[in-house]
């Protein structure tokens, strides 16, 4: 029997030790219990730390995807969601400081570049407040978890075209 | 464009060159007065977070200096403080830092080939760009990238900064299994080095040829990762804890980064070029084999921008290696052997992507640092690349202004500094004095 190609993929990024980081962990943590078993089996869900090329590229043909993560930018615990189409076309002018990594405008131009188009799908974010090794959640965050949690749902609803 | 008078070149924003800078040229009447190379963001005071801390924190601290090459930091500090410990680790331990080496250099080797280097040579601004035309190409350079992050997550944890690495051993060990199960991924990974030695040696590189003095470490029996003396094409041979014997920092008023020199006060460079020189006995025979295909040894020598190819090389030699120590590896019992800390002067030498890397503490009475010293490979070679930037400018000074700044700006890439990439988005601005 030939497993069905799921039609979502989550990509979840961020680290559970490092504060803030943790919430897109913690949020899909308690999103998926409460989806339906059915609508679970359409969904695969994936870490990826930090978000990386490779990640969007092996989306599959016709298959959407959530990347869900901790932002800094917005005011922690604020929850942003946005059309990773209209997070390439649009970016916030804001490269990471760090020269390790690709910015998210520019491995969403490589990986649009190698795939010959982005995937469909939205980008979740929440605002963070600190990221420091060993530390639980801000205030800001930890209160808005469950706001972050719904905003994942409704990208979930929105790209399978269901309602919960 | 004419090169009579006095001629500025000013590109400012290097950014993402293991720290942010910029390329100055000073020319009059064509001759090259100076060529600096600007780093300018702000110092980041890693030896002196690392003060206070023991020894297996400064393995975790240390790693968080550079996100592509962050094993390189762990592994030179981790066998400064077994040497002075007088730690011995369990063969199979000793593989597996190899191991670990050998994940840090495909990722980072296949980074800068395939995203940074080649869309120089292919004619494309960035590789955004440059996949729009070459989609395969660069699916190798990420399939290659990603493998070597997957082998750094199996055994370090994380792909980036990895956890594991502690004095005297890990603190995890993988199983056989957990390795066996990563074959597949390197063979691929072993073909697909093969596949981009025989890309980057068909890349036309522009005509510039010196006799640079060569620096790297040398092991008795293997291809120089994280053990071995440190030595160079005239002569240099000592002890890697030694390297303030015979090289020594300076700082410079246009660089918020050391620069090192000889003792001789003259500039030397380190990375894939110097090692493949210096240590091509020790090449894996398949990575030998390559590099004979190529019969580039001479220019990989002597041209800047030939370096592609030993980075090249070096892949099929890390992947075949990695091979090697997957099939013959063994779980130890224990992941770590016992480690008594005591005082005294801790330092080693191991051969990051992109050149040694010095580590030099001071460890106190309490088992704890009380001063450090850490000496890059970026650094070690500014000033190698800012005298391969006053001798090669001549030659392009009569180019158009974008095509003479593309030149330029490739050199530097050539050496593989951390910001590559951003250079790609560099401003030019020449100020002329009639």
């Amino acid at each position: 029997m030939t497993a069905r190609a799921p039609d979502l993929r989550i990509l979840v990024c961020g680290t559970a030790d490092r504060g803030d980081d943790g919430a897109a962990l913690a949020a899909i943590a308690h999103v998926l219990p409460e989806l339906p078993e059915a609508l679970r089996g359409r969904i695969e869900i994936r870490r990826c730390q930090q978000l990386d090329v490779t990640d969007l590229v092996d989306v599959g043909a016709g298959e959407s995807v959530v990347v869900v993560d901790t932002v800094v930018g917005v005011e922690p615990g604020s929850v942003v969601t946005v059309r990773l189409d209209d997070l390439a076309r649009h970016p916030a002018g804001v490269a990471p400081r760090s020269s390790h990594a690709l910015s998210v405008e520019d491995a969403l131009h490589l990986a649009e570049a190698v795939r010959g188009g982005l995937p469909v799908g939205t980008f979740v974010g929440i605002g963070g407040k600190w990221f420091g090794y060993g530390e639980r959640f801000s205030r800001a965050v930890k209160s808005n978890l469950p706001a972050f949690g719904a905003a994942i749902r409704r990208s979930i609803e929105d790209l399978l075209a269901v309602s919960l | 464009m004419g090169h009579g008078g006095d001629l500025r070149f000013q590109v400012e924003n290097l950014t993402r060159v293991e720290g942010e800078g910029s390329l100055h040229l000073r020319v009059r009447d064509g001759v090259v007065e100076e060529a600096r190379l600007e780093i300018f963001e702000a110092p980041r005071y890693f030896e002196a977070l690392v003060v206070g801390r023991t020894p297996d924190e400064v393995i975790d601290i240390v790693a968080r200096i550079c996100g592509i090459c962050p094993v390189a930091y762990q592994m030179s500090a981790v066998h400064a403080f077994e040497d002075l410990f007088g730690a011995t680790v369990h063969p199979q331990v000793r593989a597996l830092r190899r191991l670990l080496y050998c994940a840090e250099w495909i990722e980072s080797h296949a980074l800068h080939i395939y995203l940074l280097h080649a869309p120089d040579f292919l004619g494309y601004p960035s590789a955004v760009e440059l996949a729009r035309d070459h989609r395969d190409l660069v699916t190798d350079g990420l399939r290659l990238k990603k493998i070597g992050n997957h082998l750094l997550s199996v055994l370090g944890g994380r792909p980036i900064h990895p956890v594991s690495v502690r004095v005297g051993g890990f603190s995890r060990l993988p199983d056989r299994a957990e390795l066996s199960g990563l074959r597949a991924d390197l063979e691929e990974a072993l073909r697909l080095s093969q596949a981009t030695v025989e890309l980057v040696n068909g890349l036309a590189a522009p005509a510039f040829e010196r006799e640079p003095r060569l620096v790297a470490l040398r092991h008795r029996s293997e291809y120089p990762l994280n053990d071995g003396r440190i030595v160079s094409t005239d002569g240099v041979n000592l002890r890697a804890s030694d390297w303030g014997e015979a090289f020594h920092e300076v700082q410079v008023p246009w660089s918020n980064a050391l620069q090192a020199r000889a003792a001789d006060g003259l500039p030397y460079l380190l990375g894939p070029s110097a090692r493949v020189v210096l240590a091509t006995d020790q090449l894996h025979p398949l990575a030998k084999a390559a590099l004979a295909r190529t019969g580039a040894l001479a220019s990989i020598r002597r041209n800047p921008y030939r370096s592609i190819v030993a980075r090249a090389i070096e892949l099929v030699h890390v992947t075949a290696e990695a091979i090697d120590i997957v099939d013959a590896y063994e779980k130890p019992d224990a992941p770590a052997v016992a480690v008594t800390p005591r005082p005294g002067v801790a330092a080693w030498a191991t051969e990051a992507p992109r050149g040694l890397l010095f580590h030099r503490y001071v460890v106190g009475d309490d088992g704890k640092v009380a001063a450090a010293t850490i000496v890059p490979p970026t650094s070690q070679n500014q000033a190698a690349i800012e005298a391969d930037l006053a001798t090669f400018a001549p030659a392009v000074l009569d180019l158009p202004m974008a095509d003479a700044t593309h030149r330029l700006e490739q050199l530097i890439r050539s050496y593989d500094p951390c910001i590559s990439c951003a250079t790609h988005f560099l401003d030019l601005s020449v100020e002329r004095t009639p």
